[in-house]
């Protein structure tokens, strides 16, 4: 029963998630709204951790097979894909090098603005 | 013999086996290349190949596996929350640089994708790639591409970033553990974070922390690349 009452809350969360996209003015996705209620729930108290703490471990830690039914979907594309897969390579390689530079960077940059700014202040 | 396949449960078995193969085969193999999801997905494609078993009955059981897919974007709150000391404790630059993370991928795919002469279906279905799969499927879903090829493409991130991981901390000349963790999990989600959590205690924290940050910071930015 525990488990069953832990999946109703996160399914609940999920519902609800569903509601409010459908009544924003702009299209944001229903479950990222999900969890964006639930990290508000959590950090306001309104719901502990334990109330779904088996459940969630259960998600996170099979998250992968969830995504399982997406790649066989791949069959669907075969002929897309053969006509396409360097670029595809291509994408993710430059993508990958850019992203990684932009973030790191930016942390150092940040950090190191935020501690020159609080030097000064102490000086 | 198909009528006897003709139900949910053989998608949903089929599925259950073949992620239990891939499991068994990645504590034998230990190497990012014998990522377990990859495994199953060939044996259940492979399955349905040598036995001439029609996309259309697996698919039964696979809309029931795919209806978790909310639940499981919804429980990826607590792992920001089970960091929110951390997080706390370094929000402006781990804010930022995720932040910076999406806008360059964003940028970086556009750009990449028209120069290469991608349509807009392949584009739809590839800005998302660099964050956690059903964030990147939810983004796909939203501008009309193909989750199918958005789920290879997160794949070969996640990969490509566990196996540069290191490198990618040398080329840029990044020593410090937090922007190098940020760095992994804004490009290469969960699959690059495995190995963050092998590099160090901090840059796996803060490559978790990444990965559903940058997934916010890509939804929210997505629509302004495809205006």
């Amino acid at each position: 029963m525990k488990i069953l009452i832990q999946l109703g809350l996160i399914f609940g969360v999920c519902i609800l998630g569903d509601l409010i996209s459908s009544v924003l003015p702009f299209a944001f996705p229903g479950s990222v709204v999900s969890m964006l209620l639930m990290l508000f729930l959590l950090l306001s108290r309104l719901m502990k951790e334990s109330a779904i703490e088996e459940s969630t471990n259960f998600f996170l830690k099979n998250m992968t097979f969830f995504f399982i039914p997406f790649g066989v979907e791949i069959l669907r594309y075969a002929t897309l894909i053969r006509s396409v897969w360097w670029q595809l390579l291509v994408v993710n390689v430059v993508s990958l090098f850019v992203c990684f530079a932009a973030s790191s960077w930016t942390v150092v940059l940040v950090s190191k603005l935020q501690g020159l700014w609080r030097r000064r202040r102490n000086a | 013999m198909l009528e006897v396949l003709d139900t949910p449960l053989f998608g949903l078995t089929l599925s259950i086996a073949a992620f239990w193969v891939g499991l068994w085969v990645n504590k034998k193999i230990k190497h990012p290349l014998a990522n377990p999801m990859i495994i199953a997905m060939s044996l259940v494609v492979l399955t349905l190949l040598i036995f001439d078993i029609p996309l259309d009955l697996y698919a039964k059981g696979a809309s029931i596996i795919t209806l978790f897919l909310a639940p499981v974007t919804a429980v990826l709150a607590v792992t920001i929350y089970r960091q929110r000391a951390l997080l706390k404790s370094s929000l402006l630059p781990v804010l930022l640089g995720t932040l910076a993370g999406s806008v360059a991928s964003l940028f970086s795919i556009k750009w990449t994708s028209g120069l290469l002469g991608l349509d807009q279906v392949v584009l739809a279905s590839l800005m998302s790639k660099s964050v956690t799969t059903p964030i990147a499927i939810a983004i796909t879903e939203q501008f009309g591409g193909i989750p199918a090829l958005t789920v290879a493409s997160t794949v070969i991130s996640g990969t490509l970033g566990n196996l540069l991981a290191p490198l990618l901390a040398k080329m840029f000349f990044i020593s410090d553990p937090i922007a190098h963790g940020v760095g992994i999990g804004s490009c290469s989600h969960a699959l690059g974070t495995s190995k963050a959590l092998e590099i160090g205690e901090v840059e796996g924290a803060m490559s978790s922390i990444a990965i559903s940050l940058s997934g916010i910071f890509t939804v929210l930015l997505a629509p302004l690349f495809f205006l």
